[in-house]
């Protein structure tokens, strides 16, 4: 027996994301857990969690799931949010979507705009605007507590472990690009979300001979202020942001959540900001939480797919003009002719 | 126009296999990547090339991958424990595929710890190290299957260096930038037996299309001998760093005897409690604070096995594949450096230090 009062909530897609992050969060609240349903299309994968979460719906399409679900967290392919999303949504049924929200800013616009028609929540998980020195960072810029932001540097470096199930990062696939759409999705939008807006493209640079970049390089300006933003796949580097204001610097490392170092003055001191949130999993907590609200109560989402539009529309920017990195080691006559 | 043959790189997600199989792929012949699983396909997925599952304990899996296959190019390492089975397998689908060259990329440190000018002729020995000791099993199980008609060839790079390599340039550019490393004197007196990636992909490409290489074993060398403690300076020098501390070998070696029970202990702690130690690192600031802490000492401070490589005063003589192969290795190491360095700001590494007060 079902328990009727929760809602019913449907993960379409049981990769690498669900595994790690949906699922592990959804347990942390077992009545929804009771009415959970899982959609995938690999027999096996539905099997493996159907048993470990005892869930006790199951499906191999997400059609067979539309008239049950009163909720849905989309975690398939980013090729597929678009299309699939839009199907939920026209039916008003809420949608938690994965980051990036679309493979392009056309396809963010056909989801944004089916939610704005059906008057139905779409969330998604930019997860790491809940993350508490992310945060503490827009409230310092917003106010501006050291004056206006002149320089920002944004360094991301970790080798790919992700544990892709259907490779769909590394397929041919033109919808499915690199570093910067994937990573970069989180980066560029706080960066979009500090400013207080979509900055101008200066320029960008990615490593990629017609395939996934791993290594990106975007120069932007946005008011008084110039930045760049620095991301590889290819070796684990600190992690980190700098911004240069009028009358300090804020920097902080990306996975220390709590933590800013604040230079004034001359001065060097470090800023902790006190919040429950400490791991990937609590920020997974509160986003599947904030969604539960959303279908139970109509709460608004903690992000919606409007917020990031201008992220998407940056990174399109982004690959449109992107051009080859200089990369000496690959110079010789052949490799000439093959870029 | 593309060539017909398909060349099957094992281990392309890797560095040695991501560069023989881009450097195949910029030449214009068919490639196929084999990655271990697809969170290894970052590299070779740059370019428009065929990319395989080929996780080498898989023999279903090689089996598909070497549908079609002419030569292969065995780079795939995996686990110290699977080196040897893991290229058995590979071996062994090769063969029932009928495969008609097979590069086996193996290593020096076959030659454990014999000293002085060694070249080909000389025994494979035991230094009771993992890795070295299943290489010397997998060049054992190599010659079984050239008994038995797969035609192959040998290769025994030493210390291989340059862009996306993660022992000698990016680890060792880490303990430079980190502040703690130096010149070890009379630890690190030893030979550094350098090759840069490109060379050595000129000599594995060399050795899969000479047919004088078949059943052959060949040392594959870079131009250059310096000693470890000058390839620490010189890597120093063109990151831009103030020059190396200078360590006395007694003190060193002494340090690092002492760290090696709790490089142990963190180790097991490490493998058994990981999620545990993640969670208290994100809860309890002072433990994060002290983790982070014992984590940098632990990587910027060599191990007692690196301090044995470091003193090993050998030579490896290629001159076996200057004659046989034409091999002229050519890029320098002021050259290497400088292009090592270059990517590694790329990849965003060479300006970390300047977060060094935020810890």
């Amino acid at each position: 027996m079902t328990n009727s009062k929760t809602p019913r909530i449907a993960v379409i897609g049981c990769g690498a994301i669900a595994e790690e992050y949906y699922l592990p969060a959804l347990a942390s609240f077992p009545s929804v857990m009771e009415n959970l349903i899982l959609v995938d299309r690999d027999q096996a994968r539905l099997d493996k969690f159907t048993a470990k979460y005892q869930v006790r719906r199951s499906a191999r399409d997400h059609r067979e799931v539309q008239n049950e679900a009163d909720g849905v967290i989309i975690a398939l392919p980013t090729g597929l949010h678009a299309p699939i999303g839009v199907e939920f949504l026209s039916r008003k049924i809420p949608v938690l979507c994965e980051k990036p929200l679309a493979e392009d800013a056309a396809h963010a616009r056909i989801l944004i705009e089916m939610a704005h028609q059906k008057e139905t929540a779409l969330a998604v998980n930019y997860l790491q605007r809940i993350i508490p020195h992310f945060a503490h960072v827009k409230k310092l810029l917003s106010e501006k507590t050291y004056g206006a932001p002149l320089k920002m540097e944004y360094v991301i470096g970790e080798i790919f472990n992700w544990p892709t199930v259907s490779g769909f990062y590394f397929q041919s696939d033109p919808s499915t690009r690199g570093i910067l759409r994937d990573r970069g999705a989180h980066a560029v939008d706080h960066i979009c979300w500090w400013l207080g807006g979509k900055p101008d493209l200066l320029s960008s640079y990615n490593d990629a001979f017609g395939g996934s970049e791993a290594v990106a390089h975007v120069a932007f300006e946005k008011d008084a202020c110039k930045g760049r933003l620095v991301m590889s796949w290819f070796a684990d580097v600190p992690c980190r942001f700098s911004i240069e204001c009028e009358r300090g610097t804020i920097e902080g490392e990306i996975y220390d959540y709590q933590k800013l170092i604040i230079t004034e003055g001359g001065r060097k001191r470090e800023v902790f900001v006190n919040s429950p949130i400490h791991t990937k999993l609590d920020v997974a907590r509160e986003i599947v939480s904030n969604f539960i609200a959303v279908i139970e109560k109509g709460a608004k989402p903690l992000v919606q797919g409007a917020d990031v539009l201008e992220s998407i529309e940056f990174t399109d920017e982004a690959y449109e003009k992107t051009q080859l990195l200089d990369m000496p080691w690959y110079r010789s006559a052949e490799v000439r002719d093959a870029v | 126009m593309p060539s017909k043959n398909i060349t099957l790189v094992t281990g392309a997600g890797g560095f040695i296999g991501g560069w023989v199989a881009e450097t195949l792929y910029l030449n214009g012949e068919r490639v196929r990547a084999g990655v271990h699983n697809w969170s290894g396909a970052a590299r070779p997925a740059r370019f428009r090339m065929e990319i395989v599952p080929c996780n080498i304990m898989e023999p279903a899996e090689l089996d598909a991958a070497m549908q079609g296959v002419t030569r292969v190019i065995h780079c795939a390492k995996g686990a110290d424990e699977s080196i040897a089975q893991g290229t058995r397998n590979v071996l062994e689908a090769a063969h029932k595929h009928g495969v008609e060259r097979f590069v086996h990329v193996s290593t020096t440190e076959v030659f454990g710890e014999q000293s002085g000018s060694i070249d080909e002729s000389f025994p494979c020995q035991s230094m009771h190290d993992s890795y070295a000791d299943n290489k010397i099993l997998a060049e054992e199980v190599c010659w079984e299957y050239h008994d038995k008609g797969l035609p192959l060839v040998i290769l025994r790079p030493p210390i291989v260096y340059g862009p996306f390599s993660k022992t000698f340039t990016v680890n060792l550019a880490y303990k430079l930038l980190a502040g703690n490393w130096g010149i070890f004197k009379g630890a690190a007196d030893g030979i550094c037996n350098l090759i840069y990636a490109t060379d050595l992909v000129d000599g594995i490409l060399l050795a899969a299309k000479n047919d004088d290489a078949v059943g052959q074993v060949f040392i594959l060398n870079g131009p250059e001998r310096p000693t470890w403690n000058e390839y620490f300076e010189r890597f120093n020098h063109e990151l831009g760093l103030p020059p190396l501390k200078v360590y006395e070998s007694q003190g060193i070696g002494f340090k690092t005897k002492l760290m090696e029970p709790l490089r142990d202990s963190i180790k097991f702690a490490r493998s058994r409690f990981e999620r545990l130690i993640k969670l208290v690192a994100a809860k309890q600031r002072q433990a994060r604070r002290a983790m982070k802490f014992v984590e940098t000492r632990m990587k910027t401070m060599p191990r007692v096995h690196d301090l044995k490589l470091y003193g090993r005063k050998a030579v490896y003589v290629s001159s076996k594949a200057h004659h046989l192969l034409a091999f002229q290795p050519s890029v320098g190491l002021d050259e290497g450096l400088r292009m090592s360095v270059q990517w590694l700001e790329q990849i965003g590494m060479r300006n970390f230090q300047h977060t060094k007060g935020a810890r």
